[in-house]
């Protein structure tokens, strides 16, 4: 089989695939992934012609890949990043900035914080809580004692903060979290002017990586990670597809996976939770696209995942309520404008919800199922519950708000384009049987029926008159739905954090389903098992430790040892 | 039907029968083809409606031994019931080979239109036995006028309590709902109270389905007394406006003092609060008289861990 032929089978295993999001907009509604991506011929040495040759290469142009390619660099290597889509930055060109960095740097020092390697050690080990309790512990006490070492890092790369601690959200007992400066250029910011700090942070690491040497190869889609053989000998390098063009890249040190996770593969996110299936968007969409790209080519040449256990925790940003409603990609914080380069595959910046007491939710067959309010994990099992649908088992289906005229007067809101995408995710009308009639979606596999929609209204509108929601305890139903017109938009929550990935040790080396280090591989960032911490700096920690790592080993130790 | 000639097979691409609501649109398009995949797209297609009008479309294209219609629209028949469209394609002659005449029934079985309704501005709560009114109006799924209709609204007994008559237009913002302001009067015992809202689609244009729908309100005793609420921040002490309180079916906001005034008779409650980013707990409250209080409420962060970092 000739490398088309690998790629063809890669292309047929994706779930959508970053180009296709790229190039079909919304293509690909429903698509399910199958697991194993290279055929095994792609991995003999033999039929490998190498394109380029690097020390290390680096597979993502992320928050976890351009330290890793920085560090790396520093320690001498010479490095090729590549990364599938058309610019740096994965999903930290979309993030919030926020870095929970600590352990007693500089900054925490003007601000008077106790911090502390120990500290942070003692805060994500902890049993008591739902994020730090599945943690391994050997990678949290590296993570620890490199925070301090990561702010100067950044500081010395150029990344700039905004000098307000916060206090993290999690197990954290300290103020960590310190944000980022936006990108100073709104073109090269794909959310402009909606707190996208991430952006500055990307941007900084790629200057200072371009700065210092550092190749990256955008639109390269790696397609495969090279080994001696099947499932033994060190990694040689990696298969990339440019386009039509196969490119395959020697590394002569180490290959780094910071892919990013695997949040947008159905076939693989439902390995940890079978619930999640195709209804479930992808926060961060699409610009990004969190495919399991790594993880399955580490897979294919033997590696092992790793605390699978956090993926599932109660407590994380694995699963959120869709904030702006009315759009497919309605991410808690994340808003394409009309003049943003991707507005033209999100189509609508949604409706930002102010106050869930505006509107209920129902599910596929128009009945409540949980207290609109709740953000906690009680709503997403409730929200993925079974329904009733004899045809699907698993999943809860599409998740609709329901609300009136007077609650797009209370939100202030235009419930029109651009706010809203008509074509399958925004619906309304006159009365409650005609909006459930309306609503046609990929992911809607039966009409509504509008006369449970208004019986569900009719009662719902009843406990706000008596003041008390007896089916699900909303606290204080405020307001009926009552006034025409009537309204239906996407709500149906999305999906965020990877919290469970390739297994490393504490030198992010990857290791097999046999416990055995495979050489010359690396994995860093939310393709990277280990612990639950939402957001950038345990990819940043992992991603320089794993730069450093490859960087630093000599040649001899490539063909012999580790 | 002349019986000489090679047959020609026609086609539609729906299912039949069609299943479509009375007066509504049907767009099909209609196939010819023959063993010999001829082009017949200089023919043309006459379709006989159920009532017997005549009209004659031409086959516009070929392809792939097909030959079709552009996108025909139909009209389905106003009553309710099984009809058909009749297509037919005159003999003619290709290539020195002579076609029979091609006939094909098109099944249509036709439903009533249905209305829907929609009850709003309905007050809560009611003193027991007092005057209200709410709106109701009427929609038609083929948006027809529905002026000067008739909605009833029923008691729990299913007495006709009161009617409204639709109005001449229908509501701002609304593409066909036409609607009326009904009063009613509320019981006199108290608790939440229901009324079922019909009205019958007869005697339109086109049949349609009735409808209804139901609203309810709670009914209270008259209210003696005045509860006034001030919301204050717990560690600023700052007022806080616009929170909403509750007191069962009782409710207020606060303005711009942070002060609420609620109207409510004696009794035993239970005060709740509710504004986005703040929280307190319920307070149990014995009202005998005119009374006072304050909440202390704790603000709280945004839950979302990428949540706006604002300076």
């Amino acid at each position: 089989m000739g490398t088309g032929n690998r790629t063809d089978s890669k292309r047929a295993s994706a779930e959508v695939s970053r180009r296709k999001f790229l190039t079909r907009g919304a293509a690909g509604v429903g698509a399910v992934a199958v697991a194993g991506t290279v055929a095994p011929e792609a991995r003999a040495q033999g039929t490998i012609k190498w394109d380029y040759t690097a020390d290390v290469v680096v597979i993502g142009a992320g928050v976890s890949g351009l330290p890793a390619a920085i560090a790396a660099r520093d320690n001498g290597a010479s490095v090729i990043v590549v990364d599938e889509n058309f610019d740096i930055g994965g999903r930290g060109m979309l993030s919030g900035g926020r870095v929970q960095v600590g352990g007693g740097h500089a900054l925490q020092q003007k601000f008077n914080i106790k911090d502390s390697a120990d500290q942070i050690f003692n805060d994500w080990v902890r049993f008591d809580h739902e994020e730090s309790r599945y943690s391994d512990r050997d990678l949290i006490r590296i993570f620890a004692d490199e925070n301090a070492a990561l702010y100067d890092f950044l500081i010395e790369n150029g990344v700039e903060f905004i000098e307000k601690p916060i206090r993290p959200p999690d197990a954290s007992t300290v103020d960590r979290i310190f944000v980022t400066k936006e990108w100073h250029i709104p073109s090269q910011v794909y959310a402009p002017r909606r707190g996208r700090n991430g952006s500055g942070l990307v941007r900084r690491l790629e200057e200072s990586a371009r700065k210092k040497g550092v190749q990256i190869f955008l639109r390269h889609e790696m397609t495969s990670i090279v080994r001696e053989k099947h499932n033994a000998g060190r990694v040689l390098g990696i298969t990339t597809m440019n386009g039509s063009n196969p490119v395959n890249i020697a590394a002569r040190k180490g290959v780094i996976i910071a892919t990013g996770g695997h949040t947008g593969n159905v076939n693989f996110r439902r390995i940890f939770d079978p619930r999640l299936t195709e209804e479930y968007q992808q926060a961060c969409s699409p610009y990004v696209h969190q495919g399991a790209d790594g993880e399955l080519a580490a897979m294919d040449i033997g590696a092992s995942l790793w605390s699978t256990a956090n993926q599932s925790n109660s407590e994380g940003a694995q699963i959120t309520k869709t904030r702006h409603v009315g759009c497919r990609w309605g991410y808690s914080t994340l808003v394409y404008e009309p003049d943003s380069p991707m507005f033209a595959q999100a189509r609508a910046t949604g409706l930002t919800v102010r106050d869930w007491q505006d509107m209920i939710f129902v599910n596929q067959s128009g009945r409540r199922f949980w207290n609109e309010v709740d953000g906690s994990h009680d709503f997403f099992n409730a929200a993925m519950g079974w329904h009733g649908d004899k045809t699907k088992l698993n999943g809860g289906g599409p998740i609709w708000a329901i609300f009136d005229a007077d609650a797009v007067t209370r939100e202030k809101w235009k419930p029109e384009p651009p706010h809203v995408d008509s074509d399958g995710w925004f619906f309304s009308a006159d009365t409650l049987p005609e909006l459930a009639a309306r609503i046609k979606n990929p992911y809607q596999r039966e009409p509504m029926p509008g006369a449970v929609l208004q019986e569900t209204v009719n009662r719902y509108n009843s406990f706000v008159a008596a003041g008390a929601d007896a089916d699900f305890k909303k606290p204080t139903p405020l307001h009926k739905i009552e006034k025409p017109p009537f309204y239906a938009a996407w709500t149906t929550p999305i999906l965020h954090d990877t919290l469970t990935g390739i297994r490393t040790n504490t030198d992010s080396q990857v290791i097999d389903t046999r416990g055995e280090v495979i050489l010359s591989l690396y994995c860093a960032g939310e393709s990277q098992g280990g612990f639950a911490q939402h957001g950038l700096a345990r990819c940043m920690v992992f991603g320089r430790i794993a730069g450093r790592h490859a960087a630093r080993r000599q040649l001899a130790d490539v063909s012999g040892g580790q | 039907m002349n019986d000489e000639g090679a047959p020609v097979h026609l086609a539609v691409n729906a299912r039949l029968p069609i299943e479509a609501a009375a007066g509504d649109e049907i767009v099909l398009v209609a196939r010819a083809s023959c063993a010999g995949g001829h082009d017949r797209s200089h023919l043309f297609v006459e379709i006989t409606a159920p009532d017997g009008t005549i009209a004659t479309h031409a086959l516009a294209a070929h392809a792939d031994g097909v030959s079709e219609t552009a996108r025909i629209a139909l009209r389905a028949p106003p009553r309710v019931g099984e009809h058909r469209f009749q297509l037919s394609l005159a003999p003619h002659e290709i290539a020195g080979t002579r076609y029979r005449e091609a006939v094909l029934d098109v099944p249509v079985k036709v439903r009533p239109q249905t209305t829907s309704l929609a009850v709003w501005d309905v007050p809560s709560p009611v003193v027991a036995g007092a005057r209200f009114c709410v709106k109701a109006g009427a929609k038609s799924t083929a948006d027809c006028a529905l002026a000067g209709r008739v909605i009833e609204v029923c008691d729990a007994n299913g007495s006709v309590a009161a009617q409204g008559t639709l109005g001449d237009a229908p509501l701002p913002g609304t593409s066909a709902l036409y609607w009326t302001e009904i009063g009613l009067t509320a019981p006199t015992t108290t608790g939440v109270a229901s009324w079922s809202v019909r009205f019958e689609g007869t005697e339109l244009e086109l049949p349609h389905d009735a409808a209804a729908t139901s609203f309810s309100l709670a009914v209270v005793s008259a209210p003696a007394h005045r509860l006034t609420v001030k919301v204050v921040e717990q560690e600023t002490a700052v007022p806080i406006a616009d929170v909403e309180l509750r007191l069962g079916p009782y409710r207020g906001a606060t303005g711009p003092t942070g002060l609420a005034e609620i109207a409510l008779p004696k009794g035993r409650y239970e005060l709740r609060m509710w504004k986005v980013g703040y929280e307190a707990p319920p307070q149990p409250v014995e009202i005998a008289d005119d009374a006072y209080l304050e909440i202390a409420a704790l603000t709280v962060p945004e839950e979302d861990p990428d949540a706006l970092w604002r300076m």
